[in-house]
């Protein structure tokens, strides 16, 4: 585990040698010891097709590569930090709220269609993830940014989750989402409760959710 | 979990933090200074008097050594308590033992009279001297590290026991065949991490958790002097002109 909580807004990480991290330029605070930052062209791993890729999606973040040895101290914007452990399992996440994460992970691109149809994609529309969203697959760690604070929800498949779009952070497991909508005669005469579009998450996993409605 | 906690002037914690963000400050006839803007609330009677009125005279030549900062601070005298805060930023109070101490300026909001505050040789900052207390804002909890550690301009709070502050560039990348290219091109951008400032020696360094700064307060400028750093503009570059999408900055500080 290279991420260590310093306090919430500001993590810490350890760099050793043949070691990688990935992180979002800028994001350093401060360092120890020997260590150089990389832009990466590429804008994470793989070659130049995953580069082409994550371009044609809008997943492209300005991303950095960190090696050396020593400790390095990551925040950004005054946003609240979470550190998510995976342990095989698969991250989905909006890449602008990528801090940082771990080399040993894998990072790919998926279309919220391939979820859903046209209703994934008007899904990624309401949460604000777009018509792509960035995985990221392995046994590492994560550093994912948050407007205000983040909890954690289980999702079991006895009990789904519903969340706002707008607080959605990200979802780890084998999480199936919906969009449900509670549109009625009282929103069109514009006397809705502003509620109605719920996120639906059920299956196995965990859902962030930050305590904010804002975007990053 | 209980509702709000109600404060009157005798629960109010004597200069002490009431939450993470408002601190409170008990005068008994005595003095602080503050910054314009930061007094949230007072119980009592104060008076809030600017500087460069006449019976502040030798306060202010005693232990306020930044002119030009002036029109930023105000004396708060008399007797009550006070409450500071600013803008939902977490706010903390410092001792200092015979020490010195050197902050952004931006960041600090009170100190005691007992203290000398003075600009320092770093532009932007100011340097508290003596012994006493004063109130500092920082965007998340401030860290403290020792050195030597190499920290972004902006995560940057002060620095306390004089550790050597020195500026550090890093541009390896910008080296080599791909970095000539991506210098001159432009393509694959700048890490945005090539300037650091460095601290060695001993003392300690504060961090903030965060790069969002604090709206800088002007700390006046230096005498245009010889030998005074930021005393006179940066002579201008003769003129190449550059590509689109160059560095060009990045690219003449380091002599690329």
């Amino acid at each position: 585990m290279p991420f260590r909580e310093i306090n919430s807004k500001m993590i810490e990480a350890q760099v050793g040698p043949g070691q990688k991290l990935f992180s979002q330029r800028g994001a350093m605070l401060a360092y120890k010891g020997e260590v150089s930052f990389t832009p990466n062209i590429q804008g994470g791993q793989g070659g130049i097709a995953s580069m082409i890729g994550r371009r044609v999606a809008g997943e492209a973040t300005p991303l950095m590569t960190v090696e050396g040895s020593g400790t390095v101290m990551f925040g950004h914007g005054g946003h609240h930090i979470q550190l998510i452990n995976l342990t095989g399992e698969t991250l989905y996440v909006e890449a602008d709220r990528l801090l940082a994460f771990d080399g040993t992970l894998q990072q790919g691109t998926m279309f919220m269609g391939s979820q859903g149809g046209v209703m994934g994609m008007v899904r990624g529309q309401v949460t604000g993830q777009g018509l792509f969203t960035t995985t990221l697959k392995g046994h590492g760690a994560v550093a994912v940014m948050a407007h205000g604070g983040v909890i954690e929800i289980p999702i079991t498949p006895q009990r789904p989750v519903h969340v706002d779009p707008q607080a959605y952070v990200a979802h780890h497991g084998d999480v199936r989402n919906k969009l449900s909508t509670a549109l009625g005669w009282r929103d069109m005469v514009g006397r809705g409760s502003g509620e109605a579009f719920q996120l639906e998450l059920s299956g196995n996993g965990a859902v962030y959710v930050q305590a904010s409605e804002e975007k990053l | 979990m209980s509702g709000p906690v109600v404060h009157d002037p005798m629960t109010l914690p004597v200069d002490d933090n009431v939450n993470a963000y408002t601190f409170c400050v008990e005068l008994k006839g005595s003095q602080w200074f503050l910054q314009k803007g930061k007094m949230i609330a007072y119980y009592g009677s104060i008076e809030f008097n600017g500087i460069g009125y006449g019976r502040l005279d030798r306060l202010v030549r005693t232990s306020f050594h930044s002119p030009l900062h002036a029109s930023d601070w105000v004396v708060a005298e008399g007797s009550g308590k006070m409450l500071l805060a600013d803008r939902s930023f977490d706010v903390n109070s410092y001792d200092l033992e015979n020490g010195n101490l050197t902050i952004r300026s931006g960041n600090l909001l009170a100190y005691q009279p007992t203290l000398a505050l003075k600009q320092s040789i770093v532009p932007g900052f100011l340097t508290l001297i003596g012994t006493g207390k004063f109130v500092a804002a920082s965007n998340g909890p401030v860290v403290f590290m020792e050195p030597p550690i190499r920290v972004d301009p902006q995560a940057l709070v002060g620095w306390a026991d004089c550790p050597s502050p020195c500026h550090h560039y890093d541009h390896g990348y910008m080296s080599g065949v791909m970095g000539g290219v991506r210098a001159l091109t432009g393509i694959g951008g700048a890490s945005g991490e090539e300037h650091q400032f460095e601290f060695v020696g001993a003392g300690t360094v504060l961090l903030q958790s965060s790069e969002a700064l604090m709206a800088e307060q002007a700390t006046g400028h230096v005498p245009q002097q010889a030998g005074v750093p930021g005393g006179h503009g940066t002579p201008g570059q003769p003129g190449v002109p550059r590509l689109p999408g160059q560095l060009g900055g990045l690219q003449r500080r380091f002599g690329l």
